[in-house]
């Protein structure tokens, strides 16, 4: 923490600093009251509802369902053939996610480079280009844009070209995350210690000498450490992926809403968690080992 | 870190390559790439689709249906973000375990309130969405609900840590003149953890402008509901005209969010 001086704040423009998170704070806080203010005056808000007695007997009823109850068969979660479906389907859903972080990290991997701000306008190799530039802000509209656009949308749009099942899905995935990737992957590439990179310039070495020795050793380890967060986050995703891209739990869970067979949502829902949990444990391991 | 020159092939770094690549090339065996892997016309609508990028719908009707939609995403991102700070603030206060000094009631508060965080966060915003509409009905409240229950999950656990994380000396210094736990929270703790807290808050921010969106594909106002429209329609131009008002009101958080950050935790 830097500590406040007001002699030095004049030159070095401190004082801003301190007052743009108050600026900010206050237009949330603004941002805020408007929001909650036009909803809950819109009238159909749905608010008074939560204090409706109706409504919680509605809530009630749909988790009792959801648990089985008055139900004249075995619920789905208490049977084992629905439950080894659902195991079937988590495991086409982890297929899911496993190819979308593929994808992402191989176009990330082929890609990262124009994007990042020291490669791109030569501070690193020593030669400025107008094509760097350009590549530069190329690559970053991509990004951009692939990450703005959410998955789901991705997907709506790419079942509408290939045929439903994992793939469509994993893509739609891969699309997203590479655009997130891509954006942390070229910061931390701007981030690095430069030094390395220019002593093997200083001894001769090529551009790609200089990528393989100067800068991938320095970046992979973070790399490896956004890929996998951003699985732990794919494989909650995946799910409502599946609701359009008819891959995996998405399509069954969908499917079932839509009959009120709740107590198979129970069970879908029971996997999902299963899965979630599997992957973060999977990931925490794969963290040790790259340690 | 040290480096063994010549580690044993089967330990950490060769077996954590093995496993990425066994992992992604066994799942890539999974995905059936046989015939019909592309629709009949698929890639005829495909250029249909992304032909129309570039002849996105401007007319003053539907900019103002685009706005308005944009809006109503907004302020479902606001409104939930809000809820989600004042469900996961007191939960990240307990799961801290910072009110009790020890004891088994320290224990089972953060146990219980670790496992209720990660319950809430494991489940994806749409699928609450899709539950709360079921059980409350179709209105914005299930929208904000939905938000709120995953984010305050993801919110809770990060408050947590940073009230951990906070450097021990001043509190240590703020007990020894007999301040409370309570106290020390209050006076120690929060204004020491209040930048990173602050920081992230805003990045879920930008998060919920992005989920905002897709919640509308269980039926729920904004954009993500025009785009389904349009979608249905087979109205592409409408569809980017959408997609761009999205993307605009995404980069605009994403901005502010980060300038945010920038200024608070330097």
């Amino acid at each position: 923490m830097i500590s406040y001086d007001p002699k030095t704040s004049v030159h070095t423009g401190s004082r801003l600093k301190i007052s743009v998170p108050m600026a900010s704070l206050l237009g949330f806080f603004v941002l805020a009251t408007v929001s909650w203010a036009s909803i809950l005056l819109d009238g159909d808000s749905g608010f008074s509802d939560l204090f409706d007695s109706g409504t919680w007997s509605n809530v009630w009823d749909f988790i009792g369902q959801l648990f089985g109850r008055g139900l004249d068969r075995t619920p789905a979660f208490l049977d084992l053939s629905s439950w080894r479906e659902a195991l079937r389907l988590s495991l086409d859903t982890l297929a899911m996610s496993v190819v979308a972080i593929g994808f992402a990290a191989i176009a990330v991997l082929l890609t990262f480079l124009p994007a990042a701000r020291n490669v791109a306008f030569g501070e690193l190799s020593g030669n400025r280009s107008l094509v760097g530039a350009a590549a530069f802000h190329v690559m970053r509209g991509v990004f951009v844009f692939t990450r703005g656009v959410p998955e789901l949308l991705w997907a709506m749009l790419i079942v509408f070209v290939l045929s439903p099942g994992i793939l469509p899905g994993a893509l739609a995935l891969g699309l997203h995350n590479y655009g997130l990737l891509g954006k942390l992957s070229a910061e931390v590439v701007e981030d690095i210690d430069p030094r390395p990179a220019r002593a093997l310039r200083a001894a001769g070495a090529s551009n790609l000498q200089m990528l393989l020795y100067g800068v991938l050793p320095q970046v992979l380890p973070q790399f490896l450490t956004y890929m996998l967060y951003r699985w732990e986050v794919i494989i909650r995703t995946t799910i409502v992926v599946g609701f359009v891209a008819a891959g995996g739990l998405g399509r069954e869970f969908r499917l079932s809403m839509s009959w009120f067979q709740y107590d198979k949502v129970m069970l879908l829902l029971m996997c999902y968690l299963l899965l979630v949990l599997g992957v973060d444990l999977i990931a925490a391991w794969l963290r040790r080992l790259a340690r | 870190m040290e480096s063994s020159p010549r580690a044993n092939f089967l330990e950490g770094r060769s077996l954590l390559t093995l496993v990425l690549v066994a992992a992604v090339g066994l799942s890539l065996v999974s995905v059936d790439w046989g015939g019909g892997l592309i629709h009949p016309g698929g890639m005829a609508s495909a250029g249909r689709i992304f032909g129309s990028i570039f002849t996105p719908e401007l007319s003053p009707n539907f900019l103002r249906i685009a706005l308005d939609a944009t809006w109503k995403t907004l302020t479902f991102a606001v409104a939930g973000v809000t809820l989600a700070v004042a469900l996961g603030l007191p939960l990240g206060v307990v799961a801290s375990g910072v009110l009790f000094r020890e004891g088994r009631i320290r224990t089972i508060s953060i146990v219980s309130a670790r496992f209720l965080l990660a319950f809430l966060r494991s489940i994806h915003e749409l699928v609450w969405a899709w539950l709360f509409v079921v059980a409350i009905g179709l209105s914005p409240m299930a929208a904000i609900l939905a938000l709120a229950l995953p984010y305050s999950g993801i919110l809770g656990r990060l408050y947590a840590d940073f009230l951990n994380d906070v450097p021990q000396h001043p509190l240590a210094a703020l007990r020894t003149s007999g301040a409370s736990e309570f106290e020390v929270l209050a006076y120690g703790r929060v204004p020491m953890a209040l930048p990173d807290m602050l920081s992230y808050t805003f990045y879920r921010f930008e998060c919920g402008v992005r989920s905002a969106a897709i919640l509308s594909f269980v039926g729920i106002q904004g954009l993500g509901y025009q785009i389904q429209l349009s979608l249905n329609d087979l109205i592409y131009d409408q569809v980017w005209t959408l997609m761009f008002f999205l993307v605009a009101v995404i980069v605009v958080s994403d901005v502010w969010s980060s300038f945010v950050r920038r200024n608070l935790t330097r």
